[in-house]
């Protein structure tokens, strides 16, 4: 029972973990805390769907096409609507209840969206994945090994492109600082819809990986995000490794408070957790340099 | 024009309450002007919403604290004042007492991250305890869990039940605008005052003498009251409240109509109340687009318009009394 708790809860903290990674990525490269990324999940999965079924293309390159879908899509949004909030000081800056508010504004805006494409009932994601993996008395459904598997390797792959790559240096360098990253010739504009291009297909990656598991609504996109907060505040907002640990944090802390204490108020412990961690550690357990008090 | 204005600045002088009683009286007659229940229904609703958003406003407009768990606060009043009701068999003005300092304690509780978050930060914190309430109202079975609650009884006076919207009419609308009337005055005040500083820079509020804490403790317990009232009013009205009254497109409509109104700008916000409330009502068959329009509607008002109608309505005021200046100016080297 408890193993079982803790390896689905790893996975699908797992899933966490790569929304808390956009969440981060857009927080430490763009200084916004974009609270539409939860659609952002949604749209992902939607177009992982419809890609799936209507073109009965492999699951792999649905995954790939959903990715850049959504990637697309966030960077248009980001172009169009956030850039003219944020370039508003001058440059990129801690923009304040402004950013919150067109946040929740797009989030409405993209549910319905997806409302109107695609109608409010859940859609099945079919995907086979074969038996569940059966050791000893421990039943583990292949669907959340592919989910591990897949998040991990998606990890590695921004670690490298973050930390090996000559453009990862140059979002680095946006991230630090913007002013001067633009004066030693980095494309700042580019590098900004880049790095939220990347954490846009982030989100779509959980939302493909989870599809076959739930099903695919409108409504999904919601909970996602204060669970990806969650993750993220937990490991310290802006943080990387931080985004990964926490996202699984709050996955097994809610795999075993719904397997131990109730399954109804399964989805209040990740607000729970975001709480107590905001109110007695607001820096996470990778302490950040906050850019706000907090 | 400019007469009845200066009369009315005197009377406001001499006796505050006086212009808000005249537009109570102003307002009475209304019911035997609409055409059917429904349109009394919804100025009822306009009025309820009014609350809300003035009370929005004070922590939000004026203490500049970004709360997005008003919405929880609101669902807290309604719950409250109908479990009260039905359980212990009160009158509605019992139940509605009792919900507005039970949301008054929820609104401390929501407060106190203010303390030490600020921005992103505390609207996660306000976000997560706001939707805490409803997933654990939906979750409850005491609390109708997702069935709701049905037949909150109607409030009455003497054997008097006040059990159509034309009825229940009379018990709002004076309640709506006492609650713009004390808000007016509260941020006239020197609380408001403080409101103020510590929304533009809590520093140097701290060092001028405000105790920020207790004044952000203060704006959060005050938007809590009116959200409690207005809850309270809200389940009473319609008798039968549920988790998805509470969902987080209510609160999105909420924050459209203080930022259609305008930040920190009273009668503002009861303009955005009203236009996002009709235009909520009129397009309820299309609730699709509905939502599709109000989501793009904040996101565009925050990028071309981010003083809102209350902004818009300042600068006309300002602009029209510059002219005067230079008329009354130009007219003196004349003579």
């Amino acid at each position: 029972m408890l193993v079982d708790l803790v390896m689905i809860g790893l996975s699908i903290g797992m899933i966490y973990g790569l929304v808390a990674l956009g969440i981060s990525l857009i927080y430490s490269g763009l200084d916004i805390v974009h609270f539409a990324h939860g659609e952002m999940y949604m749209f992902g999965a939607f177009i992982g769907m419809t890609v799936y079924t209507q073109l009965n293309l492999l699951y792999p390159f649905t995954f790939v096409v959903a990715l850049l879908g959504t990637a697309l899509m966030g960077i248009v949004i980001e172009r169009v609507f956030y850039r003219r909030l944020t370039a508003g000081g001058g440059g990129y800056t801690v923009a304040g209840m402004g950013i919150i508010i067109c946040g929740f504004g797009m989030a409405l805006f993209l549910q319905n969206l997806a409302y109107v494409i695609w109608d409010p009932t859940p859609k099945p994601f079919p995907v086979d994945f074969g038996r569940a993996i059966v050791i000893g008395d421990i039943y583990y459904p292949r669907v959340y090994l592919w989910i591990v598997i897949m998040a991990v390797a998606l990890m590695v792959v921004l670690n490298v492109f973050l930390r090996h790559t000559k453009l990862g240096l140059a979002i680095r360098a946006m991230a630090r600082n913007k002013d001067i990253a633009f004066l030693m010739g980095i494309n700042v504009p580019l590098m900004i819809s880049l790095t939220f291009g990347v954490a846009c297909a982030l989100a779509a990656a959980a939302g493909v990986l989870i599809g076959p598991i739930n099903h695919v609504e409108i409504y999904m996109g919601y909970l996602i995000l204060i669970k990806g907060f969650a993750a993220a505040v937990v490991g310290g907002f802006g943080s990387l490794p931080g985004a990964v640990v926490g996202g699984v944090i709050v996955g097994v802390a809610e795999s075993l408070g719904a397997g131990y204490l109730s399954g109804n108020y399964k989805d209040i412990y990740a607000f729970l957790i975001l709480i107590f961690v905001l109110m007695v550690r607001p820096s996470g357990l990778f302490s950040v340099e906050t850019k706000l008090k907090a | 024009m400019t007469l009845i204005f200066e009369a009315v600045r005197r009377l406001n002088a001499s006796f505050p309450p006086a212009p808000w009683l005249i537009l109570v009286i102003l307002f009475l007659p209304f019911p035997l002007l609409a055409a059917n229940q429904y349109q009394i229904h919804l100025i009822n609703v306009i009025f309820i919403n009014i609350m809300l958003a003035t009370g929005l406003n004070i922590v939000k407009g004026f203490c500049g604290q970004v709360t997005v768990g008003h919405v929880g606060l609101y669902a807290i009043g309604a719950y409250t004042s109908a479990l009260v009701c039905i359980h212990f068999g009160v009158s509605f003005w019992i139940a509605l007492p009792t919900a507005i300092i039970v949301t008054g304690l929820a609104g401390i509780i929501i407060g106190i991250p203010s303390f030490r978050l600020e921005g992103a930060y505390l609207a996660l914190a306000t976000l997560g305890l706001g939707e805490s309430v409803r997933i654990f109202i939906s979750a409850t079975e005491f609390l109708g869990a997702t069935f709701g609650i049905s037949n909150i009884p109607y409030p009455e006076i003497g054997g008097i039940v006040f059990d159509l919207p034309s009825k229940i009419y009379y018990i709002i609308m004076p309640i709506s605008l006492l609650g713009i009337f004390i808000s007016v005055n509260i941020l006239r005040s020197g609380i408001g005052r403080a409101f103020k500083a510590v929304r533009d820079d809590p520093v140097s509020a701290a060092t001028s003498g405000v105790a920020v804490r207790k004044y952000k403790l203060i704006a959060f317990v005050f938007s809590a009251m009116y959200a409690g009232c207005a809850g309270s009013l809200y389940a009473h009205l319609v008798t039968y409240i549920h988790p998805d009254n509470f969902t987080i497109l209510i609160m999105v409509t909420l924050l459209l109509m203080v930022v259609l109104g305008g930040l920190g700008h009273v009668g503002g916000s009861i303009i955005g109340a009203i236009l996002v409330t009709l235009i909520y009502e009129l397009t309820r068959p299309y609730p699709e687009y509905q939502m599709l329009v109000f989501g793009m509607a904040a996101v565009l008002i925050v990028i071309y318009m981010p003083k809102g109608i209350g902004g818009l309505i300042d600068r006309f005021l300002s602009t029209r009394k510059f002219i005067r200046l230079r008329e009354d100016k130009a007219d003196a080297a004349a003579d």
